[in-house]
């Protein structure tokens, strides 16, 4: 039992390996092959290619949470739509009718969170 | 597999959660707080009402993830209860935060569906879940209060919960890679073929068997659950939890989270592993005598009455994991038993703690100096609950531990109940000290008595407290009706069900 067990994993080895190989291989023929060429624009920090200004250590208006918090409620309902609409003809209805609820709760959480003035920035 | 659905068996917690969204959004039109409230415990018959509705069934839906049966219900009962008695003694308590009151009713709710899932649930994943979403809710609840001490006791609980959570999702890894199943049926089924014995449990032959591996995952499954029930490895929030949290969210914590443990306990122990009982029995006994040691000579030490009763739960996590390690059908029982007098009592000593506290606006024992002349009917109340916590007659918790007790005897764990016995005679120093100090009469007048009608106790704050006084001498004089009940409801534990 113990070794048919064991087994299973072997798999699960050989692919850590092979991905640990080729991924270091990469990393080290990077480091030996690639041209180094340092200049001041090559290492200024990549903020989606527009110039960065000021100093990074600033502090962030704490309402960036809160919507980084329905952001990610609101992705994490996307990951939940996806297997769903590839799976929705196969079951039917009541799959239907489960992601209305499911929808209709995050809907009410919206609702909520405008009436209490989340949305508000000022 | 999507067919395997009953609608009907989830439907006491469909009813708690839909009443926990309408209350949280009610709150945002209506601005009375007293209509909320009285929305609230008219939403809570209906959860009661379906719960009666299912009375009588037994089955299970979602391919064996949910199970209805006595067992369940009688505990989905017993958090409803608590639940009624926390809103009912909150009402005294809710002008310490204005602005949250339908925030408030809402997280308690849905604290209580993630409980009555506990009860109901044969599957690790959803019973993971369902423990999760009772303690998400009360992290929130005990930052209620806003203050320094609130919101350490939110933060402790929170990191404390998801260290256990995360050792107890690695216990349910290694129960399922080594079985192949979440399902407790599955497991069990598992561990009843593989004769696996206490002897293959020991590391034999410097390789570990698949004995060990399930121990240790048992193991660490186990200690998930000492979390929530406060038994002594696991029991350092407890203290600091229940000081800082807002004393009705307190009052819950402890009677209908550990009501939820002890059911997921329970039906884990009995019906997963029941096979390698021998191998957990004794330290299940051990866990019992070092939380009842533990608990009650901490107590002594304490002044501040919700770190005194705090300590004292962990004791009685004790006594009542005395009745999970007899295990036979009088063992069960007396732990259903002892769960539903420990939660009225309880409920009755922190609603009069709420009154009395407000009245002397300290958490103080000594401060309670001469109470019991100027809050007569609330001191009476804990004086009684007290005196059930102890274990003395004609209070609900004499026939309790007697019950306890008993099992532990007739299952020779004699010894178990002699440790139970000297630790109640223990607890009632610590206890009737306090009810000394109530009706003590000082020299020096006590400051509350000036003030009469500034701490006015509310209505329904003295019908918590008259429920539970009332409830407390009849479980203590007439028990008979909740014996059958609870008889009843083990007798389905340890059977297994035809798959619906």
């Amino acid at each position: 039992m113990v070794t048919q067990t064991s087994l299973n994993y072997v798999p699960v080895v050989v692919a850590a390996i092979v991905s640990g190989t080729v991924l270091s291989l990469l990393f080290i023929l990077a480091a030996v092959v690639a041209p180094k060429r340092r200049t001041m624009i090559s290492a200024i920090p990549y903020e989606s290619g527009i110039p960065p200004k000021g100093s990074t250590w600033k502090q962030i208006n704490l309402r960036y949470y809160l919507f980084a918090v329905f952001f990610l409620v609101f992705d994490i309902e996307a990951v939940f739509l996806f297997p769903w609409a590839l799976t929705y003809l196969g079951i039917g209805a009541i799959a239907f009718f489960e992601m209305v609820i499911f929808l209709g709760i995050l809907f009410l959480g919206l609702v909520y969170a405008w009436k209490k003035g989340v949305l508000k920035w000022t | 597999m999507i067919n395997d659905v009953n609608l009907n068996y989830l439907s006491p917690e469909i009813a708690m959660v839909a009443l926990a969204i309408i209350i949280i959004l009610g709150d945002l039109v209506i601005k009375n707080r007293q209509l909320l409230t009285l929305i609230t415990f008219a939403g809570l018959l209906v959860p009661v009402m379906l719960t009666i509705n299912l009375w009588g069934t037994t089955g299970e839906s979602f391919n064996g993830a949910l199970v209805v049966d006595q067992f369940a219900l009688f505990f989905k009962f017993l958090v409803m209860f608590a639940v009624f008695i926390v809103i009912l003694s909150s009402q005294d308590y809710l002008h310490r935060f204005t602005r949250y009151t339908g925030e408030y009713y809402g997280l308690i709710l849905l604290s209580a569906a993630g409980m009555m899932l506990v009860a109901g649930t044969r599957e690790l994943i959803s019973m993971y879940l369902a423990l999760e979403l009772t303690t998400f809710s009360i992290v929130a609840l005990a930052a209620f209060l806003k203050t320094k001490e609130s919101t350490e006791s939110a933060i402790k609980y929170l990191v404390l919960s998801a260290v256990t959570s995360a050792v107890m999702l690695y216990g349910i890894v290694l129960v399922f890679g080594l079985t192949g199943s979440t399902h407790f049926h599955g497991i069990a089924e598992w561990i009843g073929n593989s004769n696996v014995s206490s002897t293959s449990l020991i590391l034999d032959s410097g390789t570990l068997g698949d004995g060990a591996i399930g121990f240790i995952g048992f193991l660490f499954i186990l200690a998930g659950f000492g979390f929530k029930v406060a038994t002594v490895p696991f029991h350092m929030w407890v203290p600091d939890v229940y000081e800082g949290a807002p004393t009705p969210i307190t009052a819950y914590l402890s009677v209908a989270s550990k009501a939820a443990g002890f059911a997921i306990l329970l039906r884990v122990l009995y019906e997963v592993f029941q096979p390698i009982q021998p191998d957990w029995q004794l330290l299940i006994a051990v866990l019992a005598v070092i939380s009842m040691f533990t608990g009650n000579l901490l107590a002594i030490v304490q002044s501040n009455i919700k770190r005194l009763l705090g300590y004292s739960t962990i004791a009685h996590a004790g006594y009542i994991l005395i009745g999970v390690t007899v295990g036979n059908t009088l063992g069960q029982s007396g732990v259903l038993f002892y769960l539903a007098v420990y939660t009225i009592t309880n409920l009755g000593a922190f609603a009069s703690v709420i009154v009395i506290s407000n009245l002397t606006n300290s958490e103080k024992t000594s401060d309670f100096i001469g109470i019991g002349r100027v809050a007569i009917f609330p001191a009476i109340v804990l004086t009684i609950a007290l005196i059930s916590l102890t274990g003395a007659p004609p209070t609900a918790g004499f026939i309790g531990k007697v019950y306890l007790f008993n099992a532990a005897v007739q299952s020779d764990y004699t010894w178990l109940a002699i440790v139970g016995v000297v630790n109640s005679v223990i607890s009632a120093y610590y206890y009737w000290k306090v009810i000394r100090i109530m009706y003590q009469s000082s020299g020096a007048s006590t400051d509350t008595s000036g003030d009469p009608n500034g701490n006015r106790v509310s209505a329904s704050m003295n019908i918590s407290l008259g429920i539970a006084l009332v409830g407390i001498l009849i479980l203590g004089i007439a028990p008979d009706w909740i014996l059958g009940f609870v008889e009843n409801a083990v007798a389905i534990v340890q059977t297994t069900y035809p798959t619906a």
